[in-house]
């Protein structure tokens, strides 16, 4: 048989395409549920990271133990229907409408964890540009005053190894724990400070040396998805902060202690509980000791 | 069989150290000997299996075609091995990243194929392939040693210098773990092989 | 602005050669004189800025997940990723082809002296890895996946060229002689890399 001839070419090149391609579909479908599992389990166990829930066996179990509500909201703070967590698994999608300047059809996803001890922790996503590729993540924040962020979990796809890649370490992310993203009533996201944010800043963490551009785009994405998710958390936020409207401690959540029982504070009854449950309760009626930066100058 | 098949690529004509096939794709992968160690496996797999079908076909392979037929052989087991490793090791495939798919083009499987397996028997072309995928399999692994060792103080992820030693001073060398110090224990390796073997020596 | 930033990054910094070694098998055998480094080096620019622009349509119209969508509804839930690492490969084969043509018409004496090395750009992984890292990094458009064509590409030509200059000046030292030829260009390879580093703090 003549092995150069124009016939034989073409019908040996078209059957060893056919015969590749059905080999490769077949494998790709067949392993397909299991490829699918682990991306799913990837997102799982982010946000798992993100209310500072690690190191689990089974992320499946471990998700659908803490996390027991899950939703999507648009930009106007509304619920709309959807599965969250198919909406995660995409971000990229949601991101593509917020960068063609239509964050009014984004939909973006909410999820709550609830924790042993019964407090709240709801998880918000954020995904943009980063120096290479894109970067995503998640940020909790405390349920019972929507400011305080719990934890956060970043990855990205190809940031420079030792430098922006370093978002993705849990030193960096651990950095998150603890702050503010609303001063008083003004939303102010968290910043990333190059060369360090002052020990007392509330709203800032420390930039990675040599990854200045992958820092500030961390701080971009942030500041953007927050600020679509911000009429949904103002909506949360008054809804707690309501309860603690009363001339001692505005600021509900804060890490409130009360001291001194029985020194006949101005509204004593509270200190008996022993504990800051007062400050979310509905009546209000709070002693002034609470133990807050802000507190001091009031008792 | 001749038993040069599989001795020499281990060492006399190893492809990466003697023939400089195969440098492109992997030495990003040699941070840590995990990774080293599938990779290595991988190509010898994609090696062995593509020399193994090159040789099957070669009587009927058109030979205008030839170097893309070669490459769809080999394209296919690489795309196996990514889909496997996406589905069972998927924390190992996202480290990999693209350097699974970089297998396709590592010159050591073309370069087999086209010297080896396209004039032999397949069983001869099989061992060939196989010999050459773990002499590749093995530059790496040294090199992953050393670099995982001295860079990071661990071997397969598990700590092995002392605490104390750290106490007393002692630090990882962060050079180790940035690309150009494999270059450098590459060029360490030639040296050594060839201060061994006079006859590698180029004048 | 954004593409001037992208541009420096992959020729400096994520140099295709100091960062992630690819395409070494034919930086070490045709860096023996700057003449054929220099042709060999255009040569996989060329390529690489054709093939990556092309590759990157492919991916965003054909290959990745719901991409056929432009067809019809029918068609979203289609995912031909798997294909993607014999898609590219067809690509730059058969655009590799064509340049060979090219050069082999135009420059034959160039073609004679990059001899093997031209039908093997198909096999360069630098013009693969241009190809996988554009589809790992997710580039916005086609403008950014052509302009990091081009400073890739660039970024090797230059990485071959000057290794050429050096080792044309090496002839002339005295290196050990185990270390002769092979060994000395992987330590200076790994040398230069280090110089390459210094870019790494650019901030544009």
């Amino acid at each position: 048989m003549n092995t150069n001839s124009n016939t034989y070419t073409v019908i040996y090149a078209t059957v060893l395409v056919v015969v590749v391609a059905a080999v490769l579909a077949y494998v790709s479908f067949t392993l397909a549920p299991a490829q699918e599992a682990n991306r799913q389990n990837e997102v799982r166990t982010q946000l798992l990271a993100s209310v500072g829930i690690q190191d689990v066996k089974n992320a499946k179990e471990a998700y659908d133990k803490y996390f027991t509500e899950s939703f999507l909201v648009n930009s106007l703070g509304e619920k709309v229907d959807g599965d969250a967590f198919a909406v995660a698994m995409n971000l990229k999608g949601q991101n593509d409408k917020i960068r063609v300047g239509r964050p009014e059809n984004a939909t973006l996803p909410v999820f709550i964890c609830t924790f042993d001890d019964g407090s709240k922790a709801q998880v918000f996503a954020a995904y943009g540009a980063g120096l290479w590729g894109p970067i995503w993540g998640y940020i909790s924040v405390d349920a019972a005053d929507m400011n305080t962020v719990k934890g956060a979990v970043f990855d990205h796809k190809g940031e420079t190894p030792g430098l922006g890649a370093e978002i993705a370490q849990p030193w960096f992310r651990e950095n998150f724990v603890g702050k503010k993203i609303f001063e008083g009533e003004e939303f102010t996201s968290v910043k990333v400070v190059k060369g360090g944010a002052a020990a007392d800043d509330t709203h800032g963490v420390d930039a990675i040396t040599g990854g200045t551009i992958t820092s500030r785009a961390l701080e971009n994405t942030l500041a953007k998805w927050l600020g679509i998710y911000l009429p949904y958390i103002q909506a949360q936020k008054s809804q707690v902060s309501s309860c603690c409207a009363h001339e001692c401690c505005g600021h509900c959540g804060d890490a409130c202690a009360c001291e001194g029982e029985g020194e006949g504070d101005a509204c004593g009854n509270c200190c008996e509980a022993a504990d800051s449950a007062c400050c979310h309760s509905a009546e209000g009626g709070c002693c002034g000791k609470c133990k807050t930066e802000n507190s001091e100058e009031v008792k | 069989m001749d038993k040069e098949i599989y001795k020499k690529p281990l060492f006399l004509t190893n492809p990466v150290t003697v023939l400089v096939l195969g440098i492109c794709s992997s030495l990003a992968v040699t941070v840590q000997m995990k990774g080293a160690c599938i990779m290595g496996l991988s190509v010898m797999i994609v090696t062995g299996f593509s020399s193994l079908f090159a040789s099957l076909l070669r009587n009927g392979i058109p030979n205008r075609i030839r170097i893309i037929v070669q490459l769809v052989i080999v394209a296919l087991f690489v795309i196996l091995i990514d889909q496997f490793l996406k589905a069972y090791m998927y924390d190992l495939s996202k480290s990999l990243s693209v350097y699974v798919g970089l297998i396709i083009t590592n010159c050591i499987i073309m370069g087999r194929i086209e010297a080896f397996a396209l004039g032999n028997k397949p069983w001869p072309s099989f061992v060939d392939g196989i010999a050459n995928g773990f002499g590749y399999a093995m530059i790496l692994i040294v090199l992953s040693f050393f670099r995982e060792l001295l860079g990071s103080g661990t071997i397969f992820s598990i700590k092995v210098i002392p605490q104390s030693w750290y106490d007393a001073g002692y630090m990882n060398n962060g050079l180790m773990i940035l690309p150009p110090m494999a270059l450098i224990l590459i060029g360490v390796i030639v040296w050594i092989q060839r201060s061994i073997q006079k006859d590698l020596q180029e004048k | 602005m954004e593409y001037l930033n992208l541009f420096v990054k992959s020729v400096f910094i994520d140099n295709m050669i100091f960062a992630y070694f690819l395409g070494m098998c034919s930086f070490l055998a045709v860096s023996k004189n700057v003449k054929t480094a220099t042709g060999l080096g255009i040569a996989v620019t060329f390529v690489i800025l054709i093939t990556l622009p092309v590759n990157y349509l492919l991916d965003k119209y054909v290959l990745s997940a719901g991409a056929l969508s432009w067809i019809g509804p029918d068609f979203a839930g289609i995912d031909l990723s798997f294909l993607s690492f014999i898609i590219f490969i067809a690509v730059i084969a058969a655009i590799t082809q064509i340049v060979e043509m090219v050069v082999e018409k135009f420059s034959p004496s160039l073609y004679s002296s990059l001899g093997i090395f031209l039908p093997l750009i198909a096999v360069n992984c630098a013009v693969m890895g241009a190809s996988l890292f554009m589809q790992e990094r997710a580039y916005a458009s086609v403008g950014e996946a052509t302009v990091y064509a081009l400073g890739s590409g660039l970024g090797w030509f230059l990485a071959i060229v000057a290794m050429a200059a050096i080792r044309e000046k090496l002839a002339y030292s005295n290196v050990p002689k185990p270390l002769k030829g092979l060994g000395i260009t992987f330590i200076m390879t790994g040398l230069m890399g280090m110089a390459f580093m210094a870019f790494m703090g650019i901030q544009l």
